[in-house]
């Protein structure tokens, strides 16, 4: 084959596509194998730690693109721009070549949701130059504002120091994706303790990367790839003042208006601008209230970066705008795949399984899909992986571990359903869903030791209506029993 | 199920050692035998406490206390012997942790228990040793760790060292060991030193389930959470210096690492397959128990049969697991220490398992018997001159390896000819262990996450109240 043809291709260098790219390879040694990437680094999964049989606790690695080259020999990395894609022609077409391809899977990911698109005070923060650019504003910082209620905007009120931050969120409790009500109200006093330093220097069951230096080349707006787990780590994220963390959450806003300077003091009377604390920009929420702050940070999620796919093929795309998957992660047209924060899963799930665009899944999708193209082309069958059996997350919030297993807050089971519950102030919040008698899900927050017995609970689909609520007694060694 | 007062139950109880109890028959219906557990004077009164808790709770399903337990086992078709609580006995589902109970294979009624192997099938410990002294890897503690974590646990698809397909997999069912030493994984000698030479031959990869197999396959060579660990140990006490020196232990502070780990989600999907079976089966056959946890069959049933042809494939996957991370272990170490596994004697003591079942000859009132050996949250533990133990141990007998929690030390005894009478040749298996958990009593305080929930307007919300 020659250079321009390819067995597989793979578009997007974060983590579905890397490691779409990583499984490719370590299947198909003697294929040809490209993988097409904006950024001029590439998220490179190196190093897995199981928790349980479905968690993972991982750590990415931001890497130059030659990385993959180096590990894979048969892996060519472009760093380039796809402007086109003709599927029927099996060809894709860049900023400055074309290529052919057998297979392709497409992990371009998703453009942050901006709430002020033309604003220069208003900061996305989604991939890592967003990152690189926040790092560079909060050091001037006094104060901030934060927009968003998932996974990026509770992890960043955290971290962020020595700067004063409002919280807007549109839900009547914080991190409303990931932890319910209850865990809200466990986790908030944290925000008023002083943040404890990393553990740095303690051995890590995972390895800790962080952001190289590098320069970025810039090739345009909206191309970097996804954070990681760990993209905090390692960063200043310090502002002027010498305060730990203080933090004001505005609870059920949206943003109404984002104003600078001047355009917010026009609207005001004489004496209101006389005694006007002087901000660079203005932020009206819902509730009536403004706020001046030093600028704002948009985390309200993303949405999948169709466009450039979209201008030729007929994809058939999901309500939230990815593109749709069957259970072989391919998408409706000929020899396209798809995989991570760009794709919908459209299959029939397994009860306590469901999409949530994280890394872990961007992951898990991103291996699966290498597999399921793989066994195609060998003519084999090839079953679901078992990731896809039951939801499950691990992440740290508020210094806190936080585990998330199979439908932790009753997703879809609407009513007839039970809540096991089993709190200490500080240091534990556990909560079971259970249907039926069988555990459908669990929110672990906290050295707890339980994920992988409830994870066994869960896959086992065992009847545990007879111990009721004395499943939860601490003193009953739960691990031991089920062992 | 009679309910009774604590005075009431305590008539079927006497003390008949310094550290043995009975149970009497009709402590529970249906005793076919007696019961009797092991305790000193601090797990005597754990023991006694969980049985008085039970009593005023009048006696609701859910937690059984361990007493009950094993004298509802006493009550199962086909034992023999006693059934046995070893001192760390406690709580478990249908048959209690550390119960061990045997079954005449030549009494046709006699029956077969996922609930008496447990769960996690083949859970059990490897030892290590190394020639290396506490003086030598206490300055590199932590790269160590780290190394250690670095190379353990390896994912699957991830570019680590020990890649596992689904064909991988069936044949580590079917071959245990065998696989690892034939893909390189392990020394010849490793299997000597493993119980059923880490191999049972009666495997059936057939009766292990396709879910079985997948939960199995991302987890092969990786350790699992909770009670599970690759720990390294140093000596501190030696008491035996003979049976030591046989086991390739020389002095204190000699560094060993101790891996305790099992078949994990391929273990508990074979028994939850096997427990399903066997419910609907009981009905046809017309076996009876006390509690529907204690779910069985007959051993020559089809279910029976296939429980364990599938239970001796999930512990063939647990001694690979064990086996590949023996593997992992010894590259960590040699990379450290800049030297190879075989400079740093880096050989398997011994392996045991205490979640299993076995098939064992033993004497009963002076005439030899075939048995079907439960032990559940139990060590094997044969005397010297035994045929089944290796070589360099017949004059020591079959090291028992006892592994501690975190803060207690790990012990690493030998059987004795005491033991094959009075428990078939079974002990314990952890150390440390106790009803009431070194985890301190939680305070727990829910009012301001009550009235956060409450909001959420959910229908039904039980707590706990303690």
């Amino acid at each position: 084959m020659m250079e321009h043809e390819f067995k597989y291709a793979v578009i997007g260098g974060g983590i579905a596509g890397v490691t779409c790219v990583e499984q490719l390879s370590a299947l198909c040694p003697d294929d040809k194998i490209l993988l097409i990437t904006a950024s001029s680094v590439v998220k490179a999964i190196t190093n897995i730690s199981k928790v349980t049989s479905i968690l993972e606790d991982f750590c990415v690695v931001e890497k130059p693109s030659v990385y993959i080259s180096e590990n894979c020999p048969n892996v060519t990395v472009k760093q380039t721009r796809v402007t086109n894609l003709q599927a029927q022609k099996h060809k894709i077409i860049t900023d400055e070549d074309e290529y052919e391809y057998g297979k392709l899977c497409v992990c371009m990911g998703g453009t942050p949701n901006i709430i002020s698109k033309n604003c220069s005070y208003v900061l996305g923060i989604r991939d890592t130059e967003s990152v690189q650019e926040f790092q560079k504003r909060i050091a001037n910082a006094q104060r901030i504002m934060i927009i968003g209620n998932g996974g990026i905007a509770t992890e960043l009120v955290y971290e962020v120091e020595d700067c004063e931050v409002i919280w807007a969120i549109k839900d009547k409790s914080i991190s409303k994706s990931f932890i319910d009500a209850g865990a809200a109200e466990f986790l908030l006093p944290q925000l008023s303790q002083d943040k404890q330093s990393s553990t740095g220097s303690a051995p890590t069951k995972r390895r800790k990367y962080t952001i190289d230096g590098n320069k970025f080349r810039d090739i345009g707006h909206g191309t970097g790839t996804a954070l990681g787990p760990d993209w905090s780590e390692g960063l200043l994220l310090k502002g002027l003042d010498k305060i730990s963390h203080n933090v004001k959450i505005e609870y059920n806003v949206e943003v109404e208006a984002v104003m600078e300077k001047d355009e917010y003091r026009i609207t005001l009377t004489d004496a209101e601008q006389d005694a006007l604390s002087v901000w660079p920009v203005y932020v009206k929420l819902t509730n009536g209230t403004v706020y001046g702050c030093d600028f704002v940070v948009s985390a309200t999620g993303v949405t999948p970066n169709t466009e450039t796919l979209l201008k030729n093929n007929k994809f058939e795309v999901a309500e939230d705008g990815g593109l749709k998957v069957n259970d072989k992660m391919q998408t409706n047209i000929l020899d396209v795949y798809a995989a991570g924060d760009i794709c919908s899963a459209f299959w029939n799930p397994s009860p306590t399984w469901f999409q949530m665009r994280l890394w872990s899944q961007a992951r898990q999708m991103g291996s699966y899909a290498a597999k399921s193209m793989v066994s195609h082309t060998r003519n084999q069958d090839i079953l679901m992986d078992f990731c896809f059996e039951m939801f499950a997350h691990v992440t740290r919030f508020f210094n806190y571990k936080v585990v998330l297993l199979g439908r932790y807050n009753a997703q879809g089971l609407s009513t007839n359903y039970e809540l096991l519950l089993r709190v200490t102030k500080g240091k534990e919040y556990v909560k079971v869903v259970l249907k039926g008698g069988q555990m459908q899900g669990a929110i672990l927050i906290g050295e707890t030791d339980l994920e992988e017995t409830f994870e066994n609970l869960i896959l086992n689909k065992m009847d545990l209506s007879r111990y009721g609520e004395d499943l939860l007694d601490p003193n009953i060694d739960i691990e031991d029993y089920f062992d | 199920m009679v309910i009774r007062t604590y005075n009431e139950e305590q008539q079927y109880l006497e003390k008949i050692s310094s550290c043995a109890w009975k149970i009497k028959k009709g402590f529970v219906p249906n005793m076919k035998v007696e019961g009797v557990f092991y305790a000193n004077d601090a797990l005597e009164k754990l023991m006694f406490d969980e049985l008085k808790n039970s009593c005023h709770s009048q006696g609701f399903g859910g937690f059984l206390p361990g007493m009950k337990q094993i004298a509802n086992v006493a009550a199962l078709p086909g034992i023999i012997g006693k059934s046995v609580g070893l001192p760390d006995v406690h709580a478990g589902y249908g048959f209690a942790i550390g119960n061990m109970a045997a079954f005449d294979m030549g009494d046709p009624k006699a029956i077969v228990s996922p609930g008496g192997v447990g769960f996690d099938i083949n859970c059990g410990v490897r030892l290590l040793r190394t020639n290396l002294s506490e003086k030598d890897v206490s300055p590199v503690k932590e790269q160590l760790a780290q190394s250690l974590f670095d190379h353990i646990p390896v994912g699957v698809g991830s570019k680590g060292v020990i890649p596992m397909t689904a064909k991988d997999l069936e044949e580590a069912l079917e071959m245990g060991m065998d696989w690892s030493l034939r893909e390189g994984y392990a020394w010849a000698e490793d299997k000597e030193h493993c119980e059923e030479y880490g191999r049972m031959l009666q495997a059936d990869p057939a009766k292990v389930s396709m879910r079985a197999k997948k939960r199995g396959l991302p987890q092969l060579g990786t350790l699992g959470a909770g009670n599970h660990y690759v720990e390294i140990q140093v000596v501190d006490e030696i008491y035996n210096k003979f049976a030591a020196n046989k086991m390739g232990i020389e002095h204190k502070g000699q560094v060993c690492v101790m891996i305790h780990s099992g078949s994990r989600g391929l273990g508990h999907q074979v028994a939850t397959d096997a427990l399903v079976a066997m419910e609907k089966a009981m009905k046809r056959d017309k076996i009876e128990v006390n509690d529907r946890q204690l779910a069985c069959a007959h051993i020559r049933s089809q279910e029976g049969q296939d429980y364990l042809k599938g239970m001796a494939g999930a512990a063939n996957y647990a001694w690979v697991n064990r086996t590949s991370m023996t593997f992992l272990t010894r590259q960590a170490f040699a990379k450290m220490f800049h030297s190879t596994p075989d400079d740093l004697d880096m050989h398997v003591i011994y392996d045991v398992s205490h979640n299993i079942a076995k098939v064992e000859e033993h004497f009963v009132e002076g005439k030899q018997r075939t048995l079907l050996l439960h032990r559940k949250g139990s060590t094997r533990a044969f005397p010297p001159h035994h045929p089944l133990i290796p070589v360099d141990y017949q004059l020591t007998g079959q090291p028992v390896l006892i592994g501690g929690t975190m803060g207690t030390c790990s012990y690493i005894l030998t059987g004795t000819e005491r033991g094959m009478q009075e428990t078939f040749g079974s002990t314990c298996h952890g150390a440390g262990r106790a009803l009431s958990r070194a985890k301190s009593r939680r305070n727990l305080d829910y009012t301001d996450v009550l009235g956060a929930l409450s909001e959420m307007g959910i229908l039904m919300l039980i707590l706990i109240k303690f």
